[in-house]
């Protein structure tokens, strides 16, 4: 990244991860992402998925997307998940297991967060690790 | 990784991650020959090294990471039990990840639970195409997204309701070919 040198850079660089990370406008109000890198697998990611998948089921709600992304630099508080809203900055839980995972759903949905298990709030500090399609481990 | 399953997991990551829009998960036990191969195949672009780079833990194509670990394990975990791991390229075009060991040997991971890695990807990846095939000696048992969706009703979360049914599917397949643990 270029240096930053004024306060539009720093505008700059918050319209763009906020971009990045929008909800598309593809009808979802509410996306939950598990990170899926082998750190993520290895620690309970899946577990977590299968979590939320049937905390969701249960919701009966089609405004709320759950996927799965790879790693994204945080291996130290796998499992991870980002939960996004629409219009709010992205937030990343982390050290969930199945129990944590559907904590951090039902009380998403309640419009509170849980901070026992936050890691942080906004963009990734470092996208370096961010996993493009078409790459491979 | 406690199960080959997660290491299953985490091959079906790779192949999402690739692009790969059909991807097909074998188990296959050959108990005369005390045999257990595993495999992981996809429509992707294959790989852009030949397969020992591949397999080394400090090769990725994934940009600012300095490590690919998921194959790494996968083979150290193969030979780990006495068995090998092997890349190739699948009939179905892209990459084939295969790994055998011997059933009996005492370091061999547990399958563990495949049932739960296939729903996982299922209720996540709804415009992926995922096929699994078991087979105990010559008796076999399969199911696909694309058969389980045919016999649904449109609307609603699709998605969960085929990842609960693969996860039946699968668990019953284990069961009436007795797969092993």
């Amino acid at each position: 990244m270029d240096k930053i040198r004024s306060l539009q850079d720093i505008l700059d660089i918050k319209e763009q991860a906020q971009k990045k990370t929008a909800l598309r406008e593809d009808g979802y109000t509410m996306c939950f992402t598990v990170h899926m890198g082998t750190c993520g697998i290895a620690s309970g990611a899946r577990e977590v998925v299968n979590a939320v998948a049937a905390e969701l089921e249960s919701t009966g709600r089609t405004d709320i997307r759950l996927t799965t992304s790879g790693c994204i630099g945080a291996c130290e508080h796998e499992p991870v998940m980002t939960v996004e809203k629409l219009g709010a900055q992205p937030v990343l839980y982390g050290h969930l297991d199945a129990a944590k995972a559907r904590e951090v759903f039902r009380q998403t949905l309640a419009g509170k967060s849980t901070p026992a298990y936050l890691v942080y709030v906004g963009a990734a500090p470092s996208d370096a690790h961010a996993t493009k399609k078409g790459a491979r481990a | 990784m406690r199960e080959i399953a997660l290491h299953i997991l985490d091959l079906v990551e790779n192949s999402i991650r690739a692009g790969a829009a059909v991807i097909e998960v074998s188990v296959e036990e050959e108990p005369d020959r005390d045999l257990l191969c595993v495999a992981v195949e996809d429509d992707g672009p294959g790989l852009p090294v030949p397969g020992e780079r591949a397999a080394d833990p400090f090769f990725t194509t994934k940009e600012g990471k300095k490590t690919g670990l998921g194959l790494s394990m996968l083979k150290f975990r193969a030979e780990q039990a006495g068995g090998s791991f092997c890349l190739s390229r699948s009939a179905l075009g892209g990459l084939a990840v295969r790994a055998s060991m011997p059933l009996s040997n005492v370091d061999r991971s547990p399958l563990g639970d495949l049932a739960a890695t296939m729903a996982s990807v299922v209720c996540t990846n709804p415009d992926i195409e995922l096929r699994s095939r078991l087979r105990v000696g010559s008796r076999e048992w399969s199911v696909s997204t694309a058969d389980i969706v045919r016999g649904l009703p449109v609307g609603g979360r699709g998605e969960i309701v085929v990842a609960r049914r693969m996860k039946e599917r699968i668990a019953e397949g284990l069961s009436a070919l007795h797969v092993s643990d």
